[in-house]
């Protein structure tokens, strides 16, 4: 069953017994009017409760990036210092978590593991959300032209699209950054380079549907230029699209930083990233005896990108209950009250 | 068919031309000389760098030193490496083997994992089976692979090995014919490492697909005309829902077995993707210029294959 269909009947059901009083006085028409198709997704997803969950901690992980000098600050470690006397003891081996006022313990140079995952967050949010912003609008720009014009500007595009996507990108990446030398801003710009076409693609797909819409038409017949149509009339319909897949990339991408850093080709030591705390920890050997410098970066980068994930779920099942998990199967079963609320959803962003 | 082939050949001398022109920008946008440099060895004078330069072929302008190296792969010769001047075909030819092993290997657990548990929870969809299948594949979908890895040789090679259970040998390769059982424990840990990753992304592919069939009429056609359930979801259902897996299969096994990167780094198996990042290291451009040519190449054969496979089990695409 369409699940987002169904928790969207949920949520008028629920809401329509909450306000019977009311209700009765004002007419149940009233009730109904005015709910924006953003103001129902997001009735459905404060639903989900592992996705409110997910964003949750997603917002903890921007606020602690935010305030990461403040919050290293207030543990009173800095990210790059080595407490050779504190931090290690006599034999050179880590000091463990919760010893000498190190949290999370210490790494095999003495410095402060919980300080280093504070600015690794920094780290990967800026690849991970700035790349995925570079690729979002060069996907928009390129699959809105694709699809909006067809013909001879798609195949072109939509060619470019599909060798890109048959790139051994890692392996491309791993090049290009070993060419010019690592850096964060390379580092978005490549990662951007070759996640771009998943959302090109599918911002094409999506416009070649919208561009023989009837409101479309009557924009064309109305006089518009080519530019408003596509900026004005088609481009606003495609947000929800943008924003689902945005948060499902946002994951891939700071694993891909991860995974660079780790090789040795994305965030150079001392700075603190996750992925090359955890190469760091790997060359030596002190990690079999002092787990935490190996494992809780291991945890911080699997807590994020998890939450991510679910989060990007519960959102593409609340934005649109058509594709998400919930669809899945049993489409004949779909109560005609669902679909009724999926088209409501569907109309409304046509419009808005 | 043959259309569908010779169109694949052409696209894939395409993708190959474009592919060795842009690693081979990436490589010479800066100055050559800074190239022949690193390889004329400590303390080079001028004369010593203009001697390397001719000896790796540098001294030649961007557009011949191309064309030179595109003939070169027409003939099937990926030419001399930078460092040793030693021939990338048997070097490559010593690494393709360990990459194949794991990788092969690899797809063989990721599949029977992978599979069946998508099933399990597409034809008991919101059960509490279904959930643990989804959690399953939401985990190591978040999980990095070289993190898996990590954690697996901490947890089953040191942890079990100080426990004084030697079950698992450290990182390295024994290959096949040296002796067979073990070149299986050097790579089961690899192969777990990579397999479990995949299989999450297989789950919900299989889960995905497979209940979008089943929504499907003739699916309600096939149950109210008798056969059994068994029968629908099996001959029926999932014959239809492996079209995806075939595509992902297809790309998955194409871009391994150009290197696994990350798992052959972690286990120190000395594959493609070691080979490869090696060579990136030290520059050394025609042996990364190989490696990438392989990956397109076997992208794109793989995904000839996928289009033959489609035909055999949709037949909707053989009788178009």
């Amino acid at each position: 069953m369409s699940q987002g269909g169904l928790i969207g009947v949920d949520v008028e059901q629920e809401r329509a017994e909450e306000k019977d009083p009311e209700l009765l006085a004002k007419g149940i028409e009233q009730e109904f009017v005015g709910r924006t198709p953003w103001r129902l997704a997001w009735l459905r997803l404060r639903k989900d409760k592992v996705a409110m969950v997910s964003l949750g901690f997603i917002v903890f992980l921007v606020l602690v990036a935010i305030f990461a000098p403040l919050l290293t600050a207030l543990i009173g470690h800095g990210p790059n210092t080595q407490y050779t006397t504190s931090g290690l003891s006599l034999s050179g081996i880590p000091v463990g978590p919760g010893h000498n006022g190190f949290i999370l313990g210490t790494d095999d140079q003495g410095r402060d593991v919980l300080s280093r995952i504070i600015y690794g967050t920094q780290i990967s949010l800026e690849v991970g959300v700035g790349a995925t912003g570079l690729a979002l609008v060069i996907g928009t720009v390129i699959g809105l032209l694709a699809g909006y014009y067809g013909g001879w500007v798609d195949s072109v595009l939509g060619r470019f699209m599909d060798i890109l996507l048959s790139f051994p990108i890692l392996l491309f990446a791993i090049a290009i950054v070993a060419r010019f030398g690592p850096s964060l801003e390379l580092l978005i710009i490549v990662i951007a380079m070759f996640s771009w076409p998943y959302i090109g693609r599918l911002v094409r797909g999506q416009v070649i549907g919208l561009r023989e819409r009837e409101f479309v038409e009557a924009a064309r017949a109305l006089g518009a230029s080519d530019l408003r149509i596509m900026v004005i009339e088609i481009a606003p319909n495609l947000i929800a699209l943008a924003i689902i897949y945005a948060t499902l990339l946002i994951p891939v991408n700071i694993v891909l930083e991860a995974t660079l850093s780790f090789l040795g080709l994305g965030i150079q030591p001392p700075t603190a990233s996750w992925g090359n705390m955890i190469s760091e920890a790997q060359t030596g050997d002190l990690y079999t005896v002092a787990w935490w410098f190996l494992v809780f970066p291991c945890v911080a980068l699997v807590l994020t990108t998890l939450a991510f994930n679910l989060f990007g779920d519960g959102l593409r099942d609340a934005l649109d209950p058509r594709q998400g998990r919930g669809h899945l199967g049993a489409k004949a079963k779909v109560k005609r009250g669902a679909r009724l609320l999926v088209g409501k959803l569907d109309e409304g962003e046509a419009q808005s | 068919m043959i259309r569908v082939v010779l169109r694949r050949l052409v696209y894939l001398v395409l993708v190959l031309f474009v592919i060795t022109l842009l690693t081979y920008i990436v490589f010479f946008v800066g100055n050559p000389n800074d190239l022949a440099a690193r390889f004329a060895g400590r303390d080079a004078g001028p004369a010593e760098i203009r001697d390397a330069a001719v000896r790796l072929g540098l001294n030649h302008g961007f557009w011949y030193q191309y064309w030179h190296y595109l003939t070169g792969l027409l003939h099937g010769s990926f030419g001399l490496d930078f460092q040793n001047q030693v021939p990338i075909n048997s070097e490559i030819s010593r690494a393709f083997p360990v990459t194949a092993s794991l990788v092969l290997g690899a797809v063989v657990i990721w599949l029977l994992i992978g599979i069946p548990i998508g099933i399990m929870s597409a034809t008991h969809p919101r059960s509490l089976r279904d959930r643990a299948g989804t959690t399953f594949a939401l985990t190591f979908l978040s999980m990095p692979t070289f993190v898996l890895g990590v954690l697996f040789l901490l947890v089953f090679y040191y942890y079990l090995t100080r426990a004084g259970l030697s079950w698992f040998p450290a990182a390295g390769y024994v290959g096949l014919t040296s002796s067979p059982g073990q070149w299986f424990l050097h790579l089961i840990l690899p192969w777990l490492t990579l397999a479990l990753v995949q299989a999450a992304v297989y789950t919900r592919l299989i889960r995905g697909s497979l209940l979008d069939v089943l929504g499907e009429d003739y699916i309600r056609t096939a149950r109210a005309k008798g056969l059994s359930r068994r029968t629908v979801i099996y001959k029926h259902g999932v014959r239809a829902a492996l079209t995806p897996v075939v595509t992902q299969l297809g790309i998955d096994i194409g871009t391994l077995l150009a290197g696994a990167f990350v798992t052959e780094r972690v286990f120190g198996l000395p594959g493609l993707g070691q080979l490869a990042l090696n060579a990136i290291g030290a520059a050394d451009l025609p042996v990364v210029a190989a490696i990438v040519v392989l990956a397109a190449s076997f992208i794109v054969v793989m995904n000839t294959i996928v289009d033959i496979v489609y035909a055999v089990l949709d037949p909707r695409v053989r009788l178009a």
